[in-house]
């Protein structure tokens, strides 16, 4: 029992725990989401601060380890919630794909630790390691997909009650 | 391909210039007043960004950083060993062997310039009267006799003090590799939340500058090296002047002068025609073809070999190029006429960070309303 104990790899670093159960790092093994740690950066956001704003420049992408954020739009006359983000999701990650204007402002609604990844960093892990950067392309490719047909649904759903 | 090109874009402005300037000369007179240590801290930094990439490459393939520190020093102190015992002892012998034939090559040097002078003296009527080939005997007479001796005792005492620095170049380096990952994140840590994903993608490009930067330097030696070796090879191997390894050996020394921008160039030309001048006095057109070798090469350089290697990332205007070489060169002796340009590239990307930064209304607020929260966060319990 204790020699099995001896050869067991010690438990997973609680941030990566939750990091491996977000959509886009779900295929990941143990020891990619561990090269994967060394990209990510983790920041700490207190109670109504923004992340980023909706028109900036994205550079990438974000997943909740504690905390909980909202996406907001600024519509006609008032600002409209998108959703709301907990912990194990993502958000942002149209910016891993190119540096393109956010959709959304993201804000804190309760002091936050998120773990960030940078557009660069990931094109310099897909060099190093393009097994792992394909995992993530395909999940990110997976969230955008499942956005878009939310979305889609979204439209189709008011047009019909209308 | 624009991030890749910082120095395209413009500092908006004009006080950032300004500003770029004045840092970069401050940092080259810093770097002056603590010599001894610039010398290890440069080659040490260069060493860092020349390794980094593999060892990184290393960690993608599934090794710790530790792992790939130690596999890379264990591969490196092999080499050593092994380059100790088989190039180490051909070099000392090619070191003897210069020594010894020094004062045949001093002395053929003196023939040459004062053949010379006495040639211009039969020509030009202004020479003939300032005596111009027997003031330059005065003046190498003075040398040998008294002057040669101090700056033979100088040349000593800066030897002394110098090598013993250089003993900090690995010391400096393997602690950049081991622990210049976590110094990274650790500035990171320290950015506000409003600004750090611009100062993240900001700093990666610096990096990446700086990576292009020496990588390419070192691309850009390696072609000049055999291209002029080649050449001079080419053209001395006939009249029996220079052998294979003296032209390598002679094209290395005129590669390295080449890494201050305009004035390296032509000082390694010079150093390749009084080489010609000693190596065979006669062949007056060995001169003339080594100018023309090293016109040649320049021209390469700057339309072949820069594009290829270092890229158009550190360049700047001639001008600009021009004189903050020789600004550094006035404030920081040799360090400022090398370091220039690569801190002017430091300092205008830090510059551009800076401004892109600073002056975003959007990003200054959102910080002021971080700290707003803060306060309020820190004096909650505290209000009536």
């Amino acid at each position: 029992m204790n020699l099995l104990h001896f050869f067991r790899p010690p438990p997973l670093d609680p941030m990566l725990q939750v990091v491996s159960g977000a959509s886009i790092f779900r295929d990941c093994t143990r020891s990619e989401l561990e090269t994967l740690r060394l990209h990510l950066h983790e920041r700490h956001f207190l109670e109504g601060e923004i992340v980023f704003d909706e028109g900036e420049e994205g550079e990438g992408m974000y997943v909740v380890i504690t905390g909980k954020l909202k996406a907001v739009r600024k519509g006609m006359l008032k600002k409209k919630t998108l959703g709301e983000i907990g912990p194990g999701e993502s958000f942002g990650e149209m910016a891993m794909l190119g540096a393109s204007p956010r959709v959304a402002t993201v804000v804190a609604t309760e002091p936050t630790t998120v773990l960030a990844m940078f557009r660069p960093e990931l094109l310099r892990l897909a060099e190093g390691r393009p097994r792992l950067g394909y995992k993530i392309a395909m999940g990110v490719a997976r969230v955008l997909e499942t956005r878009m047909r939310q979305t889609a649904d979204g439209h189709l759903e008011k047009s019909l009650t209308a | 391909m624009s991030d890749l090109n910082p120095s395209a874009r413009s500092l908006e402005h004009p006080i950032l210039w300004v500003a770029v300037i004045a840092g970069t000369l401050g940092a080259i007179v810093l770097l002056n007043t603590i010599a001894w240590l610039t010398l290890p801290l440069v080659l040490a930094v260069v060493f860092y960004y020349l390794v980094e990439p593999l060892l990184q490459r290393m960690q993608l393939a599934g090794a710790t950083p530790n792992q790939a520190l130690g596999i890379f020093l264990g591969a490196a102190i092999l080499v050593t060993a092994i380059a100790s015992v088989t190039i180490l002892p051909a070099m000392l012998n090619g070191l003897s062997e210069f020594q010894n034939n020094l004062p045949d090559y001093w002395d053929r040097l003196q023939m040459v310039m004062r053949n010379n002078l006495l040639l211009m003296e039969d020509k030009f009527h202004f020479a003939k009267k300032a005596k111009l080939a027997e003031a330059f005997q005065n003046q190498i007479d003075r040398f040998a006799s008294t002057s040669g001796k101090e700056h033979i005792a100088d040349v000593a005492i800066f030897l002394l003090h110098w090598l013993p620095s250089l003993l900090l170049v690995p010391f400096l380096a393997f602690f950049f590799l081991r622990d210049g990952a976590a110094v990274h994140r650790l500035v990171l840590r320290a950015v506000p939340n409003a600004f750090f994903e611009k100062t993240l993608i900001l700093f990666d490009r610096l990096n990446r500058q700086m990576h292009a930067y020496f990588r390419g330097m070192l691309g850009l030696t390696l072609l000049d090296t055999v291209t002029l070796g080649l050449g001079l090879w080419f053209l001395g191997h006939g009249p029996g002047i220079f052998g294979f390894r003296d032209a390598m050996v002679l094209g290395l020394i005129c590669a390295v002068f080449a890494w201050v921008p305009y004035i390296g160039s032509a000082l390694g030309g010079l150093v390749a025609v009084a080489t010609c001048a000693v190596k065979a006095p006669q062949a007056g057109w060995l001169m003339l073809a080594v100018v023309v070798l090293f016109l040649l090469v320049r021209m390469l350089d700057e339309f072949v070999y820069t594009p290829m290697t270092v890229g158009r990332a550190l360049r700047m205007h001639p001008l600009i190029t021009v004189m903050m070489i020789f600004t550094g060169g006035m404030l920081g002796g040799v360090y400022g006429l090398l370091l220039a340009m690569p801190l002017l590239g430091v300092f205008s990307v830090l510059g551009q960070m800076f401004g892109e930064i600073w002056f975003d209304p959007r990003l200054r607020a959102r910080h002021q309303a971080r700290i707003l929260l803060e306060k309020r966060l820190a004096s909650k319990d505290l209000e009536v």
